[in-house]
């Protein structure tokens, strides 16, 4: 996910670079007030720590290895702030001492994965885990945080490199950066790493909480969020608000297309499409529930009732593994 | 590992991959290598290792940031061409800094930007006919202005890294004001990471001394995650040594640090042929837009 030099222009570089030194100077004031003078040598180890687990291959299936980012796992370890800081600093030298990863792009790799990652899989791992003891659910915990946490830190990626055929090009339309559109460069990153990267991490950084669990747990106890939960839950309100934003993008997603668009594209319909694309009808079909009869409010339904049945779920599961835990222990200390 | 059968499967069935721990093992160390290598590199007697670090690293992020403007492949081109002769006079051979550059970056821009030279992707006319892969003129023009600005870009990245040491980096850091906690955490990172990175190797080497067998991908998983919670424990029981170390020598929360580096007539003409430079390629850039 290390974006080199020259794949964005700088109308995307230097927003981010601007935009990333306001964070840093929030996470040092926030590390500094929180760990005092031993920031520096913890900040450097984390650091360190950060660009060394990157080296280690994890295996996933068959034959095939791969990296973790281990974002998540120091955001866990260290808080999100720190996080931001130590990740940050592994990217930095990366670029400066390895040439890995951009000069012009460090506030586009520091945001997605300094930024982006640490908070997205801190705030997963702390809405799921709760403040349970039991490794188990910390374990799991972690593992969904992670692949969250790079799934959508590759989104982001892939709209900053989706944006660039839009933002730049030549007056005949030729892109002067990134070539692909949001439509093929938001699914490819996407589609990466939910198949395979986003596993990776997840192995990983259940792998590390497992063993740190075994070992030494209290390497695991609970960071200071740099907010409260509850303002997550405004941040979120806030997303599913803007949602109707999304009526206004034109066409299909890439890849997503239905019966009728694909016979306009291909001129014809694929003869398994054409079987199987009728067998299910999906209860509020296109975000549209036919009860509305506003598309931009319509949409705004469809995000409430999609969020209040993930969230639900998610609850859900919580609940009950937290329940088998408790059995657990009761019988434990029953015995 | 040792409750189960050995497969021949597991010895290799005869092949001669090697093993996971081994691919690790090398893999860390080619990069220790490296930062050693490069400290050697940045230590010979060249044209921008006698540069002012300030100087030198002003005048490049002027040069990435030009790579960036430019819309002419020829011009790329011909920034990739002086990062070239700027390796060369520094005592950096150009075989290896253009190998460096084009088999890293410049190949995975060639594999991101071949797709985006069909015309399924750029419609326009046919360059070069190949069915439906065929290349569109503007597809492989983009495709060529990417490539050519990413090892533009590469190339002049590729000069901090090659002909700069990081002490001189961080001095430099230091007259720009950049923050002394800044500067002190990015030297004691570095010195942090080489220590890991040795440390790392030898888990991986002392595995695959005692290994006889490759395990299940499972239970490689459990050996891997396990030696990274290793490194997390090191990483902190080290960050408490050497705070109670600062602490022993005095440190009471604040820092100076104090830079070495000095400039001179050299460095600012150095830098005035960078932005002479880097303003006449832009210059002619905007001229061929016309």
């Amino acid at each position: 996910m290390h974006i080199p030099d020259g794949y964005l222009g700088p109308q995307t570089y230097v927003v981010l670079d601007a935009a990333i030194v306001p964070v840093w100077a929030i996470a040092a004031a926030k590390v500094k007030s929180t760990l005092k003078a031993r920031q520096v040598p913890l900040m450097a180890l984390g650091a360190a720590f950060s660009f060394v687990i990157m080296m280690f291959n994890v295996p996933v299936i068959g034959g095939s290895t791969g990296h973790a980012v281990g974002a998540t796992l120091i955001a866990i370890l260290l808080g999100p702030w720190a996080a931001v800081l130590s990740v940050s600093i592994a990217l930095v030298v990366q670029a400066l001492l390895f040439g890995d990863g951009g000069i012009t792009a460090i506030g586009a790799n520091c945001f997605n994965m300094a930024v982006v990652m640490p908070f997205v899989g801190y705030y997963v791992y702390r809405l799921i885990a709760g403040n349970t003891d039991g490794l188990r659910r910390r374990v799991i915990s972690s593992g969904i945080a992670a692949y969250v946490s790079i799934v959508v830190a590759a989104i982001f990626a892939g709209v900053e490199f989706g944006l660039q055929p839009l933002l730049a090009h030549t007056a005949a339309g030729q892109p002067l950066y990134a070539p692909y559109p949001l439509s093929v460069a938001v699914p490819a990153m996407a589609v990466e790493h939910l198949l395979f990267f986003g596993w990776v991490e997840a192995l990983a950084t259940m792998g590390v909480v497992a063993a740190l669990g075994r070992s030494d747990s209290a390497l695991l106890e609970m960071k200071p969020a740099a907010r409260p939960l509850r303002w997550l839950w405004a941040a979120f309100a806030g997303l599913v608000l803007l949602t109707p934003i999304g009526v206004l993008a034109p066409g299909t997603a890439w890849g997503e297309w239905g019966a009728e668009e694909m016979k306009a594209r291909l001129g014809f319909v694929p003869e398994g499409l054409a079987k199987v694309g009728g067998l299910w009808t999906a209860a509020i079909p296109d975000y549209a529930p036919a009860f509305v009869k506003n598309p931009l409010l319509g949409y705004l339904v469809a995000a409430i009732v999609g969020s209040v049945i993930v969230v639900g779920v998610t609850w859900g599961v919580a609940a009950l593994v937290a329940k088998r835990e408790n059995d657990d222990e009761s019988s434990a200390a029953a015995a | 590992m040792c409750e189960r059968d050995i497969r021949p499967a597991d010895l290799g069935g005869g092949r001669l991959r090697p093993s996971l721990a081994r691919r690790t093992a090398e893999s860390v160390g080619r990069h220790v290598s490296e930062v050693l290598e490069n400290e050697d590199l940045a230590t010979a007697d060249g044209l921008l290792q006698r540069i002012d670090p300030r100087a030198k690293l002003l005048a490049i992020l002027l040069f990435s940031v030009t790579a960036s403007l430019l819309r002419s492949p020829w011009l790329l081109a011909a920034m990739f061409a002086i990062a070239l002769a700027l390796a060369a006079a520094s005592a950096v051979s150009p075989l290896s800094f253009a190998r460096k550059v084009w088999g890293s970056a410049g190949l995975l821009a060639v594999l991101l930007a071949v797709p985006a030279a069909t015309r399924l992707v750029t419609p326009g006319p046919v360059l070069v006919p190949l069915g439906a892969l065929s290349l569109s003129t503007p597809g492989v023009l983009g495709a060529v202005t990417l490539v050519l600005r990413v090892v533009a870009s590469a190339g002049t990245a590729l000069l901090i890294v090659w002909t700069m040491r990081w002490s001189d980096l961080l001095g430099a850091l230091t007259r720009l004001k950049v923050p002394d906690v800044i500067v002190a955490t990015l030297a004691m990172t570095q010195k942090q990471i080489v220590s890991l990175m040795r440390t790392t190797q030898q888990i991986h080497l002392a595995r695959e001394s005692r290994t006889i067998a490759e395990g299940s991908v499972a239970e490689n998983r459990d050996w891997v995650t396990g030696r990274m919670a290793f490194v997390v424990r090191k990483s902190i029981k080290t960050a408490d040594d050497v705070y109670d170390a600062m602490l022993a020598r005095g440190f009471s929360g604040s820092m100076c640090l104090v830079a070495r580096v000095q400039g001179g007539r050299r460095d600012w003409a150095y830098l005035a042929a960078a932005a002479a430079t880097a303003a006449a390629l832009l210059g002619i850039d905007r001229a061929m837009l016309r």
